[in-house]
């Protein structure tokens, strides 16, 4: 909380104005279930974080005039969607009004002829494709976040999703939208004139400015979305392997082979594996030599999806992979839209369960660095786990970014026992941060191949990472944001203004 | 330097004595959800789908437990939140920490457990919700629920709706009528009676039958629920009664999660479902549905038979028993995010939600252009009902549904 | 299927299957109660509730192929030609 009583008055005096009552939100809990995202969020820290007020805008026409009087009295603003984001994008770090767009989830157009849809950006894809399945179309985009984030949120992350190979990631799958600048003025993006239009070369590029900015840009409201067919077909093999090098050259082979319906692979370590005994019943009962897992996915009609799984099952063949089964293949891949870590998989150095939340970091790797950013990051956790039970290795994917295999969604799920973190725990993670994040860089990487690079620690390192591009990127914020409303905070951007 | 060995726990500035208690009890379930904050049961929230309000959704429910722990939150600060909240279960089904590793650990997400302390730490500490006070006095005056408003209801008429049917009080099996059941929705429990009685199944009725106490334990008035409680137990064992039969799943978890709490293995009445009771007796033969009900259907899973219990296939059994119907079904996992809003006190404290929630409940039969919405559940059905009317659709019990089919002429009240 | 206390209360007896985890129904693993001793410890679980988590998990899954994909291809039936085929009904290949 940063305002004192007085400016709250006069800030919600000013949004009455334009919002009903039950738009407007003040009360304690209605702060401080808007001051997180999931873990790990410092939860000795919490208090810092309170927006002062929230509000609950239901049209484009109430964010812009929320927008515009913070602007004019000089208050932050936060947007906040599903509130899953993995980087702190959405939680204040100077007080200010909460933008919560939940109530904007309507669908306002299918439009099966020319195959796209138009949101609000307070839905979620689940509950999109359940009324596109109507029309036997699906919206593609996969987080692992599925049933729970938000197309809002997917923008302001610039998003990653399981079947991009296929599909495209959110940037491909969001065709343009309505987006409210930090003046409050009412912008339209996407590729040129930017409704229906999936290619254009008028103009700077403007869609991509305005995603993955985090909500530093401004705040998106409606959104023209891409539509395929839903799938007829689906096929998930796994495959277990006795060491991580067979699994590396297989899940390599997979991704470069060229198949038309292939939606992604999937490379898990040895920790992962091992992760994955603690609870998994698929994976309790296998033999121990089994130390790595790989496995790929395919969408599309039956008659394309067979024998592209036929190639695919040949060429894990030639790895010496073992089929994990129907079942197992099956069930697996139907947890992963919506499993990630659980908390009771925590466990201390005596092997107790203690709940812990999970913390995901990523980067985007070339396949060449797999293995060596693997062990690095390995070995900066178990860094960490020497000096303290509060943090647990749960282990590592790959998962594919493109449908080539250039480039490799590397993550490690850390686990944290936010119940005994202290200060001198927090400032380890943060350095540990700033160490994965290192080594992502050292290895010509991207800090994030999802989740976005601005928590506390790994930010240190994204003007490394872009160079002079990030003083284009403080040029660009102070032009659009020229009084600092937007997510202050975040990315290091006060540096536009100093 | 391990935590665990010697490392001292984070200070607790909780300020009294039964908070700390209280924090005690659930501080891990609720870190538990804490820490995850995925948030994959936002949608399958009913209160959440009609407000979209995260400060009334489980993870919040949860979350504000955690600040209460480290003393940023009062239960003053909180109580008013937890009304928005209909016991449904479906946020702590779908939360990954219970359907993908609760029975492994035999640790699940416990929102409704949490919900229901939470209102119960609120009325210790004479926080009141005014409506569920006047509630749950007016309950515990005419030891029924008030369901006709301010009229009507005393321990006189709980068997007026069986005057006629010859039921005997007292014997093996027990029936048990909910409130909403006994004297408002009437016909349901006739068409369950007459049923048994078509099959040859025997039954009586209480001595003194008192609300089951389940309302007032949702509503946090757990000294008088406990007292309900003991007294329909004594009732049950004074009559002879062996086994309960029920026909309401509102009942259905008090005698099998609430009563086995308060009583442990002393508990020795055995719970039957009407529903599947049912169901087993079509399924050998004993009763065979033949009169043709020419409606097109679908069927409304309550909350807390398919949620909160898992059963959702006795009453499929039972409708495609029916000759006639046309039915169109929507599964189970679908029907997590379905609601009608009618559970946990909402109703009481806040109608307009409940109207919504109904409301949208009615427009997802309505998209099947189906006539007629069947529940199996009585508190879902007058919400329903009032919905249902803007929209033609008929909202009908399982049970009235197959009595109509076994040529039994139902009659009672359905409003 | 009835409610009775004592039924819900009596588990099948467990079966160990690795240092760290058993298993009680069929199909149904737990961890070994020994890890959760300390910080946290479990709740009271009737039979009914592991039973119904179980089988929910099972439609969850089935429902979120359908949400995805009209039909689900089994990887078995893809297999290349397999001369020593392993009996435990994984397929080696
Ligand atoms: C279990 C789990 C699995 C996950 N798996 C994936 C994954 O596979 N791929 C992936 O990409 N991410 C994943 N994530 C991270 C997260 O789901 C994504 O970052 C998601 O895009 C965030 O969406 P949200 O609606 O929750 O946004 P929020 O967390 O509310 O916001 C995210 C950011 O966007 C900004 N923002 C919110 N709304 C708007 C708007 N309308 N306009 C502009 N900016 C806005 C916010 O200020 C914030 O900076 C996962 C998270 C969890 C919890």
């Amino acid at each position: 909380m940063t305002l004192t009583a007085e400016r709250v008055d006069t800030v919600v005096h000013a949004l009455r104005r334009v919002l009903r009552d039950d738009q407007i939100l003040t009360s304690k809990t209605d702060r401080y279930n808007r001051a997180r995202v999931p873990a790990p969020f410092p939860v000795h820290r919490w208090a810092e974080r309170l927006p002062d007020l929230a509000v609950l805008p239901e049209s484009t026409e109430d964010v812009a005039a929320v927008v515009r009087i913070a602007n004019e009295l000089l208050v932050p603003v936060v947007p906040r969607d599903g509130g899953t984001g993995l980087t702190d994008g959405a939680v204040p770090l100077r007080g200010g009004i909460v933008v919560d767009v939940k109530r904007m989830n309507a669908i306002h157009e299918i439009d099966p002829v020319n195959r796209t849809c138009t949101v609000g950006t307070g839905i979620s894809m689940l509950k999109l494709n359940e009324q596109l399945a109507k029309h036997g179309l699906i919206y593609p985009d996969d987080p692992a976040s599925y049933p729970c984030s938000l197309v809002g949120g997917r923008i302001g992350t610039s998003g990653w999703s399981l079947i991009g190979a296929r599909y495209g990631h959110t940037r491909d799958l969001v065709l343009s939208f309505d987006h409210v600048l930090p003046t409050g003025e009412v912008m339209h993006v996407g590729d040129g004139v930017g409704q229906k239009i999936t290619k254009s070369s008028s103009g700077y590029q403007l869609k991509h400015l305005f995603m993955g900015h985090q909500g530093t840009l401004g705040i998106a409201t409606r959104a023209t979305l891409k539509l395929f067919p839903k799938p007829e077909a689906e096929l998930s093999p796994f495959w277990a392997f006795d060491n991580y090098d067979d699994a590396y050259a297989c899940v390599g082979d997979l991704a470069r082979a060229g198949v038309a319906t292939f939606a992604g692979a999937v490379l898990f370590d040895e920790h992962k594996v091992a992760y994955l005994r603690r609870d998994d019943e698929a994976y309790i009962p296998q033999p121990s030599d089994v130390r790595a897992l790989v496995c790929a996915v395919m969408y599309g009609y039956e008659d394309e999806v067979r024998p592209a799984g036929k190639r695919l099952l040949r060429i894990a063949q030639s790895h010496g992979a073992r089929y994990l089964g129907d079942e197992i293949s099956e069930g697996d891949w139907a947890a992963r839209h919506d499993r990630y870590a659980t908390p009771l998989h925590g466990r201390t150095g005596n092997g107790q369960v203690v709940p812990m939340s999970w913390h995901c970091e990523d980067a985007a790797i070339n396949y060449t660095h797999l293995p060596a950013v693997t062990r690095e990051w390995h070995d900066i956790v178990a860094g960490l786990r020497r000096q303290s039970d509060v943090f647990d290795d749960w282990g590592m994917f790959a998962y594919t970014s493109s449908d080539n295999g250039t480039d490799w969604l590397t993550e490690i799920d850390v686990g944290i026992w936010e119940q005994q973190l202290d200060d001198r725990a927090w400032a380890l993670w943060v350095q540990a941060k700033r160490d994965l994040a290192a080594v992502s860089l050292k290895y010509h990487g991207s800090i994030s191949a999802c989740h976005g690079s601005c928590r506390e620690g790994e930010v240190d390192l994204v003007p490394d990472e872009l160079g002079r591009g990030f003083q284009v990127m403080l040029d660009l914020k102070r032009a659009l944001d020229p009084r600092n409303i937007m997510n202050p905070g975040k990315y290091h951007l006060d540096r536009a203004y100093s | 330097m391990s935590l665990t060995d010697g490392g001292a726990e984070p200070e607790v500035t909780v300020r009294d004595e039964r908070t700390q208690e209280f924090v005690a009890e659930w501080r891990n379930a609720s870190y538990n959800c804490y820490s995850s904050g995925h948030k994959f049961c936002r949608e399958v929230c009913p209160v959440m789908q009609v407000t979209r309000n995260e400060s009334w959704t489980p993870t919040a429910f949860h979350a504000n437990v955690v600040a209460m722990e480290r003393g940023e939150l009062d239960v003053a600060d909180i109580a008013a939140d937890y009304v928005n909240c209909t016991q449904c279960g479906a946020c702590e089904l779908r939360c990954p920490n219970t359907l993908f590793t609760g029975d492994f650990y035999r640790f699940r997400t416990r929102t409704v457990d949490v919900v229901k302390a939470v209102r119960a730490l609120a009325v210790e500490k004479d926080i009141h919700q005014p409506k569920w006070q006047s509630w749950n006095e007016r309950t515990d005056e005419r030891t029924h629920e008030p369901v006709l408003g301010d009229i009507d209801i005393s321990q006189e008429r709980v068997r007026d709706w069986a005057a006629d049917l010859n039921i005997p009080i007292g014997g093996e099996s027990i029936l048990f009528v909910d409130c909403e059941a006994a004297y408002y929705r009437t016909s349901v429990p006739r068409a369950v009676a007459q049923i048994l009685q078509a099959a040859g199944y025997e039954f009586g009725l209480m001595a003194e039958q008192w609300c089951c106490g389940g309302p007032a334990a949702e509503m946090g008035y757990v000294d008088q629920a406990r007292r309900f409680a003991e007294h329909n137990l004594a009732d049950w064992r004074s009559v002879g009664a062996k086994r309960v039969l029920v026909l309401d799943p509102h009942d259905y978890i008090s005698f099998t999660e609430d009563y086995p709490k308060y009583f442990g293995a002393d508990f020795d009445i055995e719970v039957v479902l009407v529903v599947e009771l049912i169901a087993d007796l079509i399924r050998d033969g004993v009763l065979t549905p033949t009169v043709p009900i020419e409606r097109t259907i679908t069927y409304h899973d309550p909350c807390r038979l398919n949620k909160r219990k898992g059963i959702w296939k006795e009453p499929r059994e039972i409708l495609r028993a029916i000759p006639g119907l046309t039915f169109r079904d929507v599964d189970r996992v679908t029907q997590w995010s379905y609601c009608s809003g009618g559970g946990g006190g909402l109703p009481i404290e806040k109608p307009e939600l409940t109207a919504a929630i109904s409301a949208g409940r009615i427009a997802k039969a309505a998209d099947l252009a189906v006539d007629t919405l069947v529940s199996a559940c009585p508190w879902s059905e007058r919400p329903l009902s009032e919905a249902g009317a803007a929209q033609n659709i008929d909202v009908i019990d399982i049970h009235e549904l197959l009595a109509e089919s076994l040529g039994i002429t139902v009659g009672g009240s359905r409003s | 299927m009835s409610y009775r206390y004592d039924e819900q209360h009596t588990p099948p007896e467990p079966t160990r299957v690795t240092d760290v985890a058993i298993t009680t129904f069929e199909d149904l693993y737990e961890v070994d109660p020994r890890l959760m001793q300390e910080w946290v410890t479990q709740q009271e679980f009737p039979n009914w509730d592991s039973l119904r988590i179980m089988n929910s998990r099972h439609d969850h899954l089935e429902w979120m192929h359908e949400h995805f994909a009209h039909k689900v291809i089994h990887g078995s039936e893809l297999l290349p030609a397999d001369p020593d085929p392993n009996p435990s009904g994984e397929v080696s290949l």
